[in-house]
């Protein structure tokens, strides 16, 4: 006779005592063993209309069976299959409807349990889903907390930096012509939080980047490639919208990662300025995205508009540069030029109205000369 | 199989006399010592996917190690990871019990592990995680905790409250929910005692009288931190 149940109650011990429970016709009986001290015979025999029936333990899988009075009850756990198979077959339908009662609760935990599984699951998906797609939103939404006046610390850690091992062109007509340039577009900014600051760098390089903060750098190459001062606008007007519209921030806030993202999100900006000196020198070579790269060039084109300098340069010169894209010309290095980039620069210029032109004052050719001159 | 437990209290080991044939398990890496007609070989307990589930799921070790008296009688001793209580059961073919998933130190050949997923509300909050053991069968079995084991006998309807993770094991026949310590939702953090676990008995609780997750924060302000 080996025990198949746990009875507890009295002065039992709080493990239980192994019992053996055996469904009869009229109820059932538990058979203590030898060691049994309540009972004399070793036997007891409850019947059905004695006994109330529950499910309990951790996971509701186990059927309980109370009996006997107020003072002397006792609690049968029962976890053996083929007992409670026989007790539901053989007990009447009085014992048995609050059993049914209990199995069916115990069916509702059980489905519960596995619904709350399956939403977690499912929680957890689209948490992912969310962070995989929302990421960009996440870093626009933390580029937003940043002060500006961090970004210019950012940018003009980098901007000191590189005028430092590059030599720039301090006067002369082409750096009065820049200065012209800029005047005019920074003029155009409504309510401006940058200060724009352009330094002409002596170089080959036919190209010019914006750090964050406002600071730009046009080389020599870019001033002796280009076939007009509007051209030369043009550049300078997509790089001051890069600025204006943060995406060296936002290309470092990504590059820095989603933690850094959060952690601005929630409050530690502080964690931001440990990180400047680490990305100011990745600062300039960052690339943009092509999303942020039309962004500039639409908005470019815009703010040229508003200052009233002739936008044909712009994708003149974009224009020129697409044809060569095969050359080593490394402003295609940072700004991948396109036909297509360059065909929907042009459609929406088309479709702006017709511009009102104010020539710059400087001649430029005199401008391109003087660069000859001073080498 | 005969077991005595050394030196008790915060540094014990465990000795196993097994006559010849006789066989224990153990948590992988449990033995300290033993005789030479004791062979140590490893097994995937519930087979290869049951080894993997229980890793994965439950955290305790791949392998547990079983150890055979293949060459005659012989002894081996035992001790777990961590500083704390060793308790030795017998479990009676009737009695279940549940066992957060370091708590396992051996159990006979015949001591039966099963990996079980517990409700989200408990493995969230309930401080032993998704998967729990569930030990079952009949046989010697030897649990460990951190700190000292402390028993709780609970009588038909009883309730006691416990901490959430200083849970070692519990009867089959207990039930538990997980609520906040204090009647608001600051207090219980800031009385810090977060989650515990109401238990409902008829059944026998088995706690540790430390907390592993507590003491790790705790040692972790003396760890020298390399720049």
């Amino acid at each position: 006779m080996d025990p198949n149940a746990l009875c507890f109650g009295g002065d039992f011990p709080a493990t239980g005592l192994p019992c053996h429970v055996e469904v009869i016709p009229a109820g059932i009986t538990v058979r203590f063993g030898d060691e049994s001290s309540d009972t004399k015979d070793g036997a007891e025999a409850v019947p059905f209309d004695q006994l109330s029936l529950s499910a309990g333990g951790l996971n509701h899988d186990q059927l309980v069976v109370r009996y006997g009075s107020e003072a002397d009850a006792r609690v049968l756990y029962v976890n053996n299959p083929a007992v409670i198979h026989a007790l539901r077959a053989a007990a009447p339908n009085v014992a048995t409807g609050d059993l049914e009662a209990a199995a069916s609760m115990v069916r509702r935990k059980r489905h519960t349990q596995r619904l709350s599984w399956i939403a977690a699951g499912m929680l957890i998906l689209s948490l992912g889903l969310v962070l995989w797609f929302g990421s960009d939103l996440a870093v626009n939404l933390a580029v937003d907390r940043i002060p500006v006046e961090w970004e210019r610390q950012l940018g003009e850690t980098a901007y000191r930096d590189f005028l430092g091992r590059h030599t720039v062109v301090k006067e002369g007509p082409a750096v009065d012509a820049v200065q012209e340039m800029t005047r005019r577009l920074t003029d155009q900014i409504p309510g401006d939080p940058y200060r724009f600051e352009v330094s002409v760098v002596r170089s080959d390089a036919v190209n010019a980047f914006a750090l964050p903060g406002g600071y730009v750098v046009v080389f020599t190459g870019l001033l002796r490639k280009a076939e007009s001062g509007e051209e030369v606008a043009g550049v300078l007007s997509h790089e001051f919208n890069h600025v204006l519209q943060r995406h060296g921030l936002e290309r470092v806030v990504k590059q820095v990662g989603l933690m850094t993202v959060l952690s601005i999100l929630f409050g530690d900006q502080q964690g931001l300025i440990g990180l400047t000196k680490q990305i100011s020198g990745e600062l300039l070579t960052l690339k943009f995205g092509r999303a942020q790269e039309t962004e500039a060039d639409l908005t470019g084109l815009q703010l040229l508009r508003r200052a009233k300098i002739d936008s044909s340069g712009l994708v003149r010169f974009f224009e020129r540069m697409a044809e060569q894209q095969h050359e080593p010309i490394e402003m295609l290095s940072t700004h991948p030029m396109s036909a297509a980039r360059v065909e929907r620069l042009n459609a929406e210029a088309k479709a702006l109205p017709k511009q009102t032109v104010e020539p710059f004052t400087f001649d430029w050719n005199r401008v391109q000369g003087s660069l000859d001159v001073s080498r | 199989m005969k077991s005595e437990i050394l030196y008790p209290g915060a540094f014990p080991m465990v000795r196993v006399e097994l006559s010849a044939g006789e066989t224990i398990k153990a948590e992988s890496g449990a033995m300290v010592a033993s005789s030479p007609t004791i062979d140590v070989e490893s097994k995937m307990e519930g087979g290869f996917l049951g080894a993997l589930s229980r890793k994965f799921l439950t955290g305790e070790k791949f392998f547990f190690q079983t150890l055979r008296a293949s060459r005659g009688p012989g002894e081996v001793l035992l001790a777990p990871t961590v500083p704390g209580e060793i308790v030795v059961m017998e479990l009676d073919g009737v009695n279940e019990y549940l066992v957060q998933k370091d708590g396992f130190l051996a159990g006979a050949e015949t001591v039966k592990i099963d990996s079980q997923m517990q409700s989200l509300g408990r493995g969230l909050l309930g401080g032993e995680g998704f998967f729990i053991l569930k030990l079952s069968g009949k046989g010697t079995l030897i649990l460990n905790s951190f700190g000292a084991i402390h028993r709780i006998d609970l009588k038909p309807g009883q309730e006691y409250i416990v901490d959430n993770s200083h849970l070692v094991a519990w009867s089959a026949t207990t039930s538990y929910n997980v609520e906040r310590a204090a009647a608001g939702w600051v207090a219980s953090f800031t009385s810090g005692e977060g989650f515990v676990c109401r238990f409902q008995g008829p059944g026998v609780v088995y706690i540790q009288s430390r907390n592993p997750g507590g003491f790790g924060h705790w040692i972790r302000q003396f760890i020298p931190v390399s720049e």
